[in-house]
Order: structure tokens, then sequence, then C-alpha cells
């Protein structure tokens, strides 16, 4: 009796001490979603003299039919994907090489490190320099090892414009993953692997077995994170191409600054917004799904 | 004993109360006295961090003549779309704290539809307004309302290399036929690598471009008063055909496609090219003393189309007022001291960039200086307006988006052209 009383009174402070955070966490997350929802049954743009009138789903209407709506859909989903797929790959081995001992791996830390940590604007203009099709340093350097006879204008076809921005987010991003992979693997006890060893197991299996299961909640929270980030794109695209050529790298958040901030349109940039919100939020829960589940699978492989 | 205590407590009430009442007139009179002592009123603007130098010369000398002013002057960034998201998001909050509004021309109608900006025609007399450049003047026009007064203007040209065509025995071009073969021939002799290069990346300064283009074509974007669009007519899409051709013959690099001002400027600059159409800061640029085709560089109107004349891109930064000021007199009064001859002139010859009024192309003072005023002047009498609709950023994005599907040949000129007239029909709502 007594001991529940204790109890409760405990679980009383809890949550008395949660509350502050909880408030908080509703005022900066739940009420701007909250408002953008608000927002996006109201025509509210140049045509109303910015003043919002009530128009119910007209925005979810209009967007259905809206062709650089899903485009943009696509090309993020396209950029997310092939980006942090690819920043996984890389950053697992930087991450694997890093971990083992040898001189000098303080520094060659800190040097994997700095990329990540450069104003993305900054290494924007750098990369679009990098990718010049006069002036540019891959041009050259191809040309040098004699693979092109004509210069390529990166930048400027479709498919090589995308290709050039995810090779720009690769090389800012990857070392991000890599440090969050490497503070798993050191997560991971030594004598896992003599075990292993003494069992006979060779380097492979031992990766295969040891590393991959035990590494898995590094690798989702690396991907989970890496992938809200991705499709929120802006800066690299908005300062590499600004969306172009032909619109054919322009991301979901440029086309929603454009409808915000320029064109504003704000009842229909918040439907915009809605509509994103939701398909990364179904996104990421499919992702985390999976991924869930092959970690569940790992484990009890073993 | 009682008595006394009650007397005294009844003393300090009203001591007390005294107090209340000279703190609370003292606290009246703090707000009234700023009335009565003629405290100045300070006038709030936003600036991109380069002029600011410049400015603040001028505003010295504003303030001290006019010690009933003060100027709050605000950095903000370089970029002109970041300064219009500055000044976009202070007017959505409502009660912005800028009392002037320093405008790029292509802002105008959407401020002035937004209800931001007051309207002037009261305040600046039709005989005033004739002695600044027709073009400029226009630009500050919405529906009949004017919101701006021009400072400094800018328009696009075709820059060529005098020593170049000078050997080869070339007169500088006037169609585009014309532009198209001396490049050739140039580049057939091995002078050159390339012949024009013009801004192709998708983003505002194409539309600027291509406005040129269209124009020498003789066609039309968007017609501001019928809203008719003009975008899949013949003439707009040999306008197109034009741009496209110079990258298929060679004469522009393919990588136009990427390019914005400085890319071309960099490369006219080293001496890989014949012509260059871009703004008027090449000139400063080209002919600083660490550039190699200093002195060889020559300026005219744009090429056109035979049987149609020239066209320049009308840019350029103006003063407006913002209709949420308290202090519209004093506004108006630094207004005509920012865009008074004395004042341009002292910009032009601490800054460079053109002044807008017609009179200083000829100041003996500036032409001295900056030899190619006179020239300018028949640049800027050229002057077209991309079209002041409120909706422009929309009807700009298509035609960019457009456009540069047809430079790299994802669609035909006649497609991308019908899709981008269109769309620019569904923007406003008007029928083919």
């Amino acid at each position: 009796m007594k001991i529940d009383a204790i109890r409760q009174r405990e679980q009383l402070t809890g949550w008395l001490l949660v509350i502050p955070a909880f408030l908080v966490l509703l005022l900066i997350y739940a009420y701007p979603i909250a408002r953008s929802f608000w927002l996006s049954v109201f025509t509210q743009n140049l045509g109303t003299q910015l003043k919002p009138v009530f128009s119910g789903f007209h925005n979810y209407a209009r967007m259905a039919f809206d062709g650089r709506f899903w485009e943009t859909m696509m090309h993020t989903a396209e950029f997310s994907i092939a980006s942090v797929v690819l920043e996984l790959l890389l950053g697992l081995g930087i991450a694997l090489v890093l971990n083992q001992s040898f001189r000098g791996r303080g520094v060659v830390r800190t040097i994997t490190i700095l990329p990540w940590a450069l104003p993305t604007a900054v290494m924007g203009v750098a990369w679009a320099w990098i990718f010049n099709d006069r002036y540019g340093v891959i041009n050259d350097l191809l040309a040098r090892l004699g693979l092109i006879r004509s210069e390529i204008n990166w930048l400027g076809e479709p498919m090589l414009a995308m290709l050039a921005i995810i090779a720009a987010d690769i090389w800012k991003t990857t070392p991000f993953i890599s440090i969050l992979l490497l503070a798993g693997l050191q997560s991971i006890p030594a004598d896992l692997y003599e075990a292993h060893a003494i069992d006979g197991a060779n380097p492979w299996q031992s990766f295969r077995q040891i590393t991959l299961p035990l590494l898995m909640p590094q690798v989702l929270i690396a991907v989970l994170f890496r992938f809200a980030q991705a499709f929120g794109i802006f800066d690299l695209i908005a300062v590499m191409t600004g969306g172009g050529p032909a619109g054919s790298t322009e991301t979901v958040s440029i086309y929603i600054y454009a409808t915000v901030m320029r064109y504003l349109d704000f009842g229909y940039g918040a439907a915009l917004v809605v509509v994103t919100f939701l398909l990364l939020v179904l996104a990421v829960a499919l992702a985390s799904f999976f991924l869930s589940k092959l970690r569940a699978q790992a484990s009890g492989a073993e | 004993m009682g008595k006394r205590q009650k007397h005294s407590l009844k003393q300090r009430l009203l001591q007390s109360l005294g107090l209340f009442v000279a703190i609370l007139l003292s606290i009246k009179l703090l707000f009234a006295l700023p009335g009565l002592t003629q405290q100045p009123v300070t006038l709030t603007f936003l600036i991109g961090a380069s002029e600011v130098p410049t400015w603040k010369e001028l505003i010295k000398q504003f303030e001290a003549k006019n010690s009933d002013i003060r100027i709050n002057l605000i950095e903000g960034p370089n970029a002109t779309n970041l300064l219009e998201d500055l000044y976009t998001s202070a007017f959505l909050l409502g009660g912005s704290p800028y009392d002037l509004v320093y405008m790029d021309i292509v802002w105008v109608p959407k401020f002035a539809a937004a209800g931001w900006l007051m309207e002037l025609s009261q305040l600046f007399p039709k005989e005033e307004q004739a002695k600044f450049l027709r073009g400029d003047l226009e630009g500050g026009r919405y529906r009949g309302g004017l919101y701006r007064v021009p400072v400094h203007t800018d328009a696009g040209m075709l820059y060529y290399r005098k020593d170049l065509l000078e050997q080869a025995g070339f007169k500088p071009p006037d169609t585009f036929a014309e532009l198209m073969q001396i490049s050739q021939a140039l580049q057939k002799q091995g002078v050159v690598r390339r012949g024009f290069l013009w801004q192709g990346r998708q983003y505002e300064g194409t539309s600027a471009m291509f406005v040129e283009i269209l124009k020498g074509y003789g066609g039309f974007w968007i017609n501001p008063d019928t809203l008719e669009v003009g975008l899949d007519r013949p003439e707009a899409i040999q306008a197109v055909q034009f741009l496209v051709n110079t990258i298929r013959d060679g004469v522009s690099a393919p990588g136009v496609v990427t390019y914005q001002e400085e890319e071309t400027r960099r490369i006219f600059q080293s001496g890989e090219a014949v012509f260059l159409r871009n703004w008027p800061y090449v000139w400063y640029l080209a002919n600083k003393e660490d550039s190699p085709v200093r002195g060889k560089v020559g300026l005219k109107p744009m090429v056109h189309a035979p049987g149609q004349s020239s066209a320049a891109c009308q840019g350029g930064w103006g003063w407006g007022i913002a209709k949420t000021t308290k202090h519209p007199e004093q506004a108006w009064r630094a207004v005509q001291f920012f865009s008074s001859s004395d004042a341009q002139r002292q910009f032009t010859l601490m800054a460079g960039g053109l002044p807008t009024r017609r009179e200083l192309f000829k100041d003996p003072q500036l032409v001295q200086k900056y030899s190619f005023l006179p020239t300018m002047l028949e640049v800027l009498d050229k002057a077209v307006l991309r079209p002041p609709i409120a909706q422009y950023d929309q009807a700009s994005d298509i035609l960019q988006r457009y456009l540069t599907a047809a430079f790299t040949s994802q669609l035909t000129p006649e497609r991308a052209m019908k899709a981008a007239a269109d769309e620019t029909r569904r923007l406003l709502g008007t029928k083919g």
C-alpha cells in the first residue's frame, strides 16, 4: 500500500518533469505542422491580395494536376535514394578503414570529417567550377587521361547534372555517415571477433556475422537521418544548377521555396508542404520498417 | 499615540499617491517630449553590403542637409534574390521596419500588387519624370500607378572584340546572321575558339537575355494590358532557334546552358570569344589593368533581324516608399535627394553603375571618366521591359524551364515554346 503510494507519487513527478519538454516539442514541431494543414485549405496569393480565402481542398486538387510538383518529387526521390545508398556503402568502407589502427589515424580521421564541416553553399560553388565544362578539373583530368576528346557539359545535360549533384553531395556527407558508423564499430567488443576467429571464422564471415548485425542500429540511424536530410536538399542544388537545365534537378524544397517566397502563393505552398511531409513520413516509416526487419533477420541468423 | 499613527498612515498614503502621479506624469512627458523638442525621425532601409560604403557617403551628406532626419542603413546580402526575400518577409510579417525600399526593377509589379508600396505619382511631377530614362521610369509602373523612382540603370547589350573585327576587316554586326557569319569566319581562321557567349542557365538572367533576342525578331512575351501570350508565335520560335543554332554550329560553347553572367564574362575576358551578351558592369572589368582584352572591347545595342530593331533588357534599381511608413514626407525627401542629379553623379564616380537621368550621360565630368556613356545612352534608348505583371516570377520560371529544355535538345523549339505559351496562359487565366 505504502509502496504503491510512493510509486504513484514518483510517476506523477515523472510526468511533471516531462511536461516542459513535451510543451516545447508541441510548440516547435506540432504547431508548424498543424498550421500548414490549416493554411493549406485557404487560397492566399496575389490573386486574393494576400488575404486568406477559404477554398477547401482546392489546393490539393490543383496539386494532383501540377506536373511540376510530381516531377520535382521524382527528382527528390532519385537524388535521396542514390545519394543515401552510395554514401552508406562508401561511409561503411571508410569507417572500417578508420577503425583499424595505423600510424597517423587521428590526422586521417580529422581530414575525413572536413568536407562535412564546410558550408554547403561554399562547396557548392567549388563543385560547380569543378564540373565547369571549360575550366573544370574533372574534364581536364579526363582529357589528360585520354578518356574524352571533347569537353563534357556536366551541368548542362539533365542526366549528368543530377549525377554531378549526387557526386557533390556524396563528397560532402559521406563523412557524416562514416563517423556515425565508426562509433558503432568501436562499441563492438573485440572478444567477439577473437572467439569467432578461434571457432575458425575468416574475416569475411566475421564481418557478415558480427559486424553487420551489431552495426545495424547505427546504419538505421544514419539512413533515417540522411534520408530525411537529402529529401530536403536545397542549398547545394540552388548553388550548382538552380534546378536546371529544364527543371531536371529541381527538388521539392526548391519548388516550395519558389511558390511561397517568390510567387507569394501561401495556401498552395502550404498544401505542397503538407503532401511532402506526409510522403516523407511514409517513406521514413517504410524504410525503418524494412531495416528493422532486416535487423531482426540478421540477429536471428546468428 | 493611536491617533498619530493613523495620521501618519494617511500621510504616507497621500505621499505615495503623489509619487505615483508624479511618475505617471513624467512617463507621459517622456513620450510627449520628442514632439516638443523636434527629435529627428529615423528612416530605415536595407541595401546589399557591396553598395553600403557608397551609400554611407551620400547618407552623410543627406543628414547634414536634413537635421530632422536620421537614416538607419541595414546591410543585407549582395544576392538580389536574398535581398528580395528579406524585404518580402519583412512586409509579410506586417509592421515592416523599412520606410524606404531599394528595389530591383522586376520586384515592382509584385510588391505593388501585394499592396506594400506607396503610390508616388502625386509627389512626382510629370516634368520631373521626363528627365529620367524612359525604360527605367516605365519599370516603376504597375496598372497605371507609379511606385519607384529609378537611381541606377542596367541594360543588356552586345560586347565585341574591336581588334579582331578590324584585323579581319569586319564591321560590327547589326543582324543575327552577320553575327553568325563573323563568328564562324573568325573561328575558322583559328583566331578565337568561340563566337558568341550568352547566359543559358535556368535562372532569371536567361529570361532577361531572351527578351532581347525575342524583341530583335519582332516578338513579344506577354502583353501586360491584354495578357496575350506571344511565346508560340513564329517570331518567338525563330528566336529560340537562333540560340539553339549558335550551340549546334559551335558558335557558342555547349556550356552556355550552364553559364550565368560571370562565367561568360570570364571566358570573354580571357580572349576566347568575339561576342558577348552582358550588362554594363563588364565594361569596367574588361578594361581593368590586368585584363587581357583591355582597350580591345567595343559595345553596341544587341543585334536584330533585318527590318526589326535592337532591344536591351531593362534592369536597374530604384527607390520605393513602404506603405506602412510613418514618415512619408521625410521618406520622399530622402528619395528626392538620392535620385538627384548630384547624388547620382557622385555614385557613378565613386562606384561605377549607370545613372538614370538622361543629362548625366552627357555630363563632361562623367564622360571624361567613363567614355562609353554616350554609347550606353543609345543602348538604353532601346530598353525593353520584362512583362510588368504580378505573377512575373512564375511566368519567368516557366519560360526558363522550357528555354533550357530547348537549349539542351530535350524539346524542339516549336514544342518547347508551345508548352511554355500554354502553361503561361494557364497561369494568367487566358485562353489561347
